[in-house]
């Protein structure tokens, strides 16, 4: 972040003084002027992919969102009725409300785990550390879909091998598909699934942590767990942010365990979660101006959480 | 021979490609990774712990190593087994009939008419290839345009770009449905290709690998000798680049072959399906047959047989994703 700093800083237009000008005129000669617009061929090839595959879709759903099509009259412009529907809409803020709880519990269960294991790999403190990082790692390379499939076999109310391991346990008659605990057993696949790819990463972020800093505590007989939650831990706070930040970016689209696991006898609505729904509304149902408004209002609060987590950030004074 | 006598200075480990070198040299370069990580960590011994705790620790590791495989090592046991096996049998041990082959050769085969895995198969991997492998080249040129010039809009272009993390994938998705509907896109490859070539993401790991290992003095060098620009990103930037390319290479294939809300909405011929939306629907209608319809081995091996390159892959990347996971690094 103080990169970005540096950039503003670096980039501020000089005084529009005529020596400003003129000193411009110097540096920027035409080699380098040119030079500079060349930049441009860099990024040409990808921006041009980026406005036809992500900023026009993007505008074109604001644009449908604005239409309502009826079986009599066809397509009609019906402003912000769309949205009003979405707004009102209790199963839609149900769903909202549901990813919202499955963030809440997976992400702090799922980095309390992924930060654990980094420090352990990190400090090497558990014998053949390298296998173990390798093998968290493996569930990064199942695709969710497959991730999915096989936690329902596990879990199938009949006769899922798990199912089998709780009633065995004298927890009989559960059913990890059923309404109630859906929910946990999906928090549970993310947590497979994720877990690995957040510890490598916040293993990557704690090998930064300079070594003479933590040779001088130890010099001082600082306990290891201090040394890890004083020293280590607020060095790779920027990076635990990030990952908050992106995993609720994709919590709050959950789609692809609760969709295939409805597939398997799971209990899952139509609007589930606000991307089910999305997908319900306008593939099912072929209501696409309504589900592109959701996709939007979707997006809209995304936007939202993260401006508002970032001011609430700036003005708590730990960005610059 | 020669080789040695052509090294420049600045490259002391090249060594002549033969097989066999090749091999000691991949081998040699293992061993220096693992020298420099075990100097680069403490002692063990000098954090003062308790003669119990390393155990106990490496108990926890076990416990989520078992709690990571449970899944992994279902899915190859149950490969080999009927469906009668699959929901019969203890699904920790092999049953009879064993039926490895007969399930592998399945995949091979238009089952029950939704389409073939083999098709599907092949399908994911031009997806994951082209799609993946395009990302990666736009993110890298967009990346050294972004991160080694200054021009008008840079800064404002970079931040779209950035902000278009925030936008859900099902706020692009359904329009660009809608969009293939008028554009004849619909069960066209191309519709699940070009959409993949934009990796956010990518452009922002690229731009942040090379700001950290692009030296500015190497490209004004190379300027002042005259090259012109594709010749200095081709001939200077991108040897540099390779690790971080690789990352950004790893994240796109494997985001593609993930992929499975696009591919769902926008193709309805089974001969385009990738391997997520053909499992899934698989997984469906061997569901709503209640049984009957003998798919779920199917859908057991062809789980299996989409992981496993993966899990492959990553295991043979491994350097890269350790070297270059710069998530970690780029967020201090």
């Amino acid at each position: 972040m103080s990169d970005t700093a540096l950039d503003t800083a670096r980039d501020a237009p000089p005084p529009p003084s005529r020596a400003a000008a003129q000193r411009r005129s110097d540096r920027g000669s035409a080699w380098s002027r040119r030079r500079d617009r060349r930049g441009l061929w860099f990024i040409t090839p990808f921006m041009v992919a980026f406005v036809l595959f992500t900023v026009v879709p993007l505008l074109y759903a604001i644009y449908e969102s604005l239409f309502t099509t009826r079986i009599i009259g066809g397509t009609v412009f019906s402003g912000f009725s769309n949205y009003s529907t979405v707004l009102k809409s209790g199963p839609f803020w149900g769903g909202f409300g549901r990813v919202v709880i499955f963030g809440a519990i997976q992400i702090p269960v799922m980095l309390v785990i992924a930060f654990f294991f980094a420090t352990v790999f990190d400090l090497g403190v558990a014998k053949f550390g390298r296998v173990f990082r390798t093998i968290f790692f493996i569930p990064f390379a199942v695709p969710v879909v497959v991730a999915a499939l096989m936690w329902g076999f596990l879990l199938e109310p009949t006769y899922g091998p798990i199912t089998h391991l709780a009633n065995a346990f004298g927890f009989t008659g559960t059913n990890f598909l059923s309404s109630g605990l859906l929910l946990p057993a999906i928090i549970l696949i993310a947590i497979w699934e994720w877990t690995g790819y957040n510890s490598i990463i916040l293993y990557t972020a704690l090998k930064s942590v300079p070594r003479d800093v933590v040779e001088a505590a130890i010099l001082d007989d600082t306990p290891l767990w201090k040394i890890v939650v004083k020293i280590k831990l607020p060095m790779v706070r920027p990076a635990i942010v990030m990952l908050i930040f992106l995993n609720s970016i994709g919590a709050l689209q959950l789609f692809v365990e609760p969709e295939i696991l409805s597939y398997q006898g799971g209990s899952i609505t139509n609007t589930w979660t606000p991307v089910v729904d999305v997908y319900n509304t306008s593939i099912a149902n072929a209501q696409y101006n309504l589900g592109a408004a959701m996709a939007v209002v979707l997006g809209l609060v995304i936007i939202v959480i993260s401006v508002g987590s970032l001011l609430f950030r700036r003005r708590s004074g730990e960005l610059a | 021979m020669s080789a040695i006598g052509l090294r420049r200075p600045g490259a002391p480990d090249e060594v002549p490609l033969t097989p066999e070198t090749r091999r000691q040299r991949r081998r040699r370069e293992r061993r220096q990774e693992r020298q420099e990580e075990r100097d680069a960590t403490i002692p063990v011994q000098l954090y003062g712990l308790r003669k119990g705790t390393v155990a106990l620790i490496t108990t926890a590791c076990v416990l989520f190593a078992i709690f990571t495989l449970v899944p992994v090592v279902w899915i190859i046991i149950n490969s080999t087994k009927s469906q009668t096996g699959i929901f019969s049998s203890f699904g920790f041990w092999f049953a009879r009939p064993f039926q490895f082959f007969h399930n592998f050769s399945l995949l091979f085969q238009n089952v029950d008419g939704n389409g073939t895995y083999l098709q599907w198969f092949g399908n994911t991997v031009l997806y994951a290839v082209v799609g993946g492998g395009g990302a990666t080249i736009l993110a890298g040129l967009a990346g050294y345009g972004f991160a080694r010039f200054r021009f008008r809009g840079s800064r404002l272009f970079f931040y779209i770009i950035v902000g278009a993390l925030l936008v859900p994938i099902a706020a692009i998705t359904l329009p660009l449905y809608l969009v293939y509907a008028k554009a004849h896109l619909i069960n066209s490859p191309w519709g699940m290709i070009l959409p993949s070539l934009v990796s956010p993401v990518g452009v922002y790991l690229m731009r942040t690998y090379i700001d950290l290992s692009v030296p500015r003095e190497l490209l004004d060098a190379a300027r002042i000798d005259g090259a012109g620009e594709f010749r200095i990103f081709y001939k200077v930037a991108l040897p540099l680049m390779v690790p971080g390319l690789m990352t950004v290479l790893l994240l796109s294939v494997v985001a593609v072959w993930n992929n499975y809300f696009l591919p769902l909405i926008i193709f309805s011929k089974n001969s385009l399906y990738p391997l997520t939306v053909g499992i899934g629907v698989w997984s469906q209608v061997a569901e709503r047959s209640g049984g009957n319809s003998d798919l779920y081995p199917l859908v057991v091996m062809g789980g299996l047989v989409t992981i496993a390159p993966l899990i492959v892959l990553f295991l043979v990347l491994q350097r890269y994703w350790r070297g270059g996971m710069l998530l970690g690094s780029i967020a201090n």
